[in-house]
């Protein structure tokens, strides 16, 4: 009887079981369509295919004409190539310029909405493969058939490329490669001041409970290099925890961080200046602590801002003094007029 | 135990499917992008009646792209970890078993890591690295766990929960000293998520192990009901306690295992609904795995939805959504047991 009652059950199991495959197959629907946009009239390019920077295989309908971001650093460079109007939403996370706080939000850069990203049918989605946002996010964005461009810059000059690339990708190579040739010359400028200076040894501060930094793999450390500074910390890769006794071992010169709102950490460095570790360090002794433009966090135009304030405040003499303009040096100058010339009137269109 | 008659059960099954239905509709409405009730019962009668062609794309994305499998998934996280949670519970005789108590996430999660470190780009390689580091890890504490060639509770519950520190352990080693690697995603996966769709095929895989686990569970419930009234009586009464512990044991461990490699570890789920179903309708384990199945499918689907919508258009990890409502609700089980 027993075995009879149990037949009974299973052959309602399997019957579950057979229902729950069918409405399996209902659920995972064969590969739609690629969506259809509006304003279908006027005729369409053919779409552009590349290999973005993470070397994945995007096929680009072209004009790009919604974008939506997903990164700080690619918010930021679809302003600074004055592509704003394009750019329908971004993330919670993009607050520079100003003006990007004011978009519609997508959510977080790590937790990015699906939903929202593809009911606003965007043209193209760019996500920063190495600062802010998953692999999931793309992939995920791939099996929906939402066209997905990872930018991926390691270093300062990645990041000039990464712009004048996402430029292109985006139908605006001329702002691109004018943006990108401007900052160059912003950074050669600053090359010729440091080239006799030695690196000042420095600590970069990314966060300072549990303490961590860079590693010397990174664009940030990059972007030390190029301001005449140079990390104490020897690891390579990423953004490590570092232990007090090697910071303390190591001495700095100056203690580096790189925020948006200064007054922040000042009062930080107020409070922990007494503790052990901070006051074993002579730099914060001489309050030796140098807080530059949180663009230094970011692989987009204003880390050249970034660069450039560091280098001011860790070589003051190459810039108080700048030596006599030699002939031979005078062309970069008049490029460099003529490259911002060029960016104003980006700007201005 | 209360005498079963198969009416009483389909009853039973029948009133927590139409809550399960309900649940249903409610999260296919709910989202970042609203969609009005008519415009969800239009589209889904297109579907039905085969007209798929005349959904708007934006509908047939977000539904039937984006929620339906993402509900899908959750059923089948869910349904997996509940009856997982009543097998390991009947298998240890431990209230407080789930089916992360032997270690099985943890080992998931080492299998992730390592995916995510030696294999990035290839997208079906991290689900099953997840599920080979569960089943090795069960294999380890199943060979731990035994004393004299029998599965001996005791030693397979401290077996477990030593593997499982032992491998968290090794997760915040990998984490710190891989720092530079691309390893965001393991949060999400270490806290339990279900935001990323997954490739459609491992849809099926997953139906075929859930039916093929909580099939095998199912088999041996009578002989449960017998072993928790004590493994020495149902030795004389005949059971073969041996085969039993190891089916349990090792579908348990399938569902796990299945249900860690695509969403990562969902706590409470496994823990709490094979109580909230035994206070509901006993303890009779050929109710209370079925019951099971589909009460944690409503607890993750209504989870999921809470993850999805409470802070939106952010998402929150499903996992942080089960243990913030799912502590407060065991302690409330707990002490409604108390006289």
């Amino acid at each position: 009887m027993r075995t009879s009652y149990h037949r009974r059950i299973l052959g309602a199991t399997a019957l579950c079981a057979i229902a729950a495959i069918v409405a399996g197959a209902q659920t995972t629907p064969p590969v739609p369509p690629r969506v259809t946009r509006g304003n279908g009239d006027n005729a369409k390019a053919a779409p552009l295919v590349v290999k973005d920077e993470a070397g994945r295989t995007v096929e680009i309908p072209q004009p790009v004409k919604r974008i939506i971001s997903l990164a700080p650093s690619v918010t930021e460079t679809i302003y600074a190539l004055g592509l704003q109007d394009r750019l329908i939403a971004d993330t919670d996370a993009c607050d520079f310029p100003p003006a990007a706080q004011k978009l519609p939000k997508v959510g977080g850069p790590f937790t990015p909405n699906l939903e929202v990203i593809v009911s606003m049918k965007p043209d193209l989605v760019v996500v920063a493969a190495n600062s802010g946002n998953r692999k999931e996010t793309a992939d995920a964005l791939d099996l929906l058939h939402v066209p997905t461009y990872a930018t991926n810059a390691n270093t300062v000059d990645d990041v000039l490329i990464s712009i004048a690339r996402l430029g292109d990708v985006l139908g605006a190579g001329e702002q691109g490669r004018a943006l990108s040739e401007s900052l160059r010359v912003r950074l050669q400028d600053l090359h010729r001041r440091l080239e006799h200076t030695t690196p000042t040894r420095i600590f970069f501060v990314v966060w300072h409970e549990p303490l961590m930094s860079i590693g010397q793999d990174t664009y940030i450390a990059d972007a030390m290099r190029r301001a005449g500074a140079e990390s104490v910390i020897p690891i390579k890769e990423g953004y490590p925890r570092v232990s007090w006794e090697e910071v303390v071992r190591a001495q700095p010169e100056y203690l580096v961080f790189g925020s948006s709102r200064p007054e922040e950490i000042t009062a930080m460095m107020a409070n922990v200046r007494n503790l052990p570790g901070w006051r074993d360090l002579k730099a914060v002794e001489e309050n030796k602590v140098v807080i530059v433009n949180d663009g230094i966090n970011s692989p987009a135009p204003r880390i050249v801002d970034a660069i450039e304030e560091l280098a001011r405040r860790v070589h003051p003499e190459a810039f108080v003094d700048v030596p006599p303009t030699p002939v031979s040096v005078a062309h970069p100058m008049i490029e460099l007029a003529k490259n911002a010339l060029a960016r104003a009137a980006v700007v201005a269109k | 135990v209360k005498a079963l008659t198969l009416n009483r059960l389909m009853w039973i099954c029948a009133s927590l499917l139409a809550v399960l239905f309900v649940t249903i509709v409610v999260a296919l409405k709910v989202g970042a992008v609203p969609l009005s009730i008519t415009d969800l019962a239009l589209n889904l009668g297109r579907v039905i009646l085969g007209r798929e062609a005349r959904i708007p794309s934006e509908y047939r994305l977000i539904i039937f792209d984006l929620r339906l499998p993402r509900i899908v998934l959750a059923m089948l996280v869910g349904g997996a970890l509940s009856v997982s949670g009543t097998g390991f519970q009947a298998l240890l005789r431990n209230p407080l078993a789930d089916p992360y108590v032997l270690g099985v996430s943890s080992g998931g999660g080492v299998g992730a890591i390592l995916a995510l470190i030696l294999a990035p780009r290839y997208p079906l390689v991290t689900p099953l690295a997840a599920f080979l580091g569960a089943i090795a890890t069960i294999a380890a504490v199943y060979f731990l766990g035994r004393r004299k060639g029998q599965l001996d509770s005791t030693t397979l519950l401290l077996a477990g929960i030593i593997s499982a520190s032992f491998l968290a352990a090794v997760i915040s080693f990998l984490v710190t000293t891989l720092a530079g690697r691309d390893l965001r995603g393991i949060v999400f996966w270490l806290m339990g998520d279900l935001s990323t769709p997954l490739q459609p095929a491992l849809y099926w895989v997953l139906v075929a192990g859930i039916i093929l686990g909580v099939g095998a569970i199912y088999t041996t419930a009578a002989d449960l009901n017998v072993i928790t009234t004590g493994e020495r009586e149902a030795i004389h009464l005949g059971v073969d306690v041996t085969r039993v512990k190891l089916v349990v044991y090792v579908s348990a461990s399938l569902l796990t295992g299945l249900a860690v490699s695509v969403s990562g570890a969902i706590g409470y789920v496994g823990l709490l609904v094979p109580h909230a179903m035994r206070m509901l309708f006993g303890s009779d384990y050929r109710v209370l795995i079925p019951t099971s199945l589909i009460g944690g499918a409503i607890a993750v689907v209504a989870a999921d939805t809470l993850a999805r919508t409470v802070m939106k258009p952010t998402e929150l990890p499903v996992g942080a959504v089960t243990a913030i409502l799912g502590a407060p609700f065991f302690i409330y089980l707990l002490r409604r047991r108390l006289p």
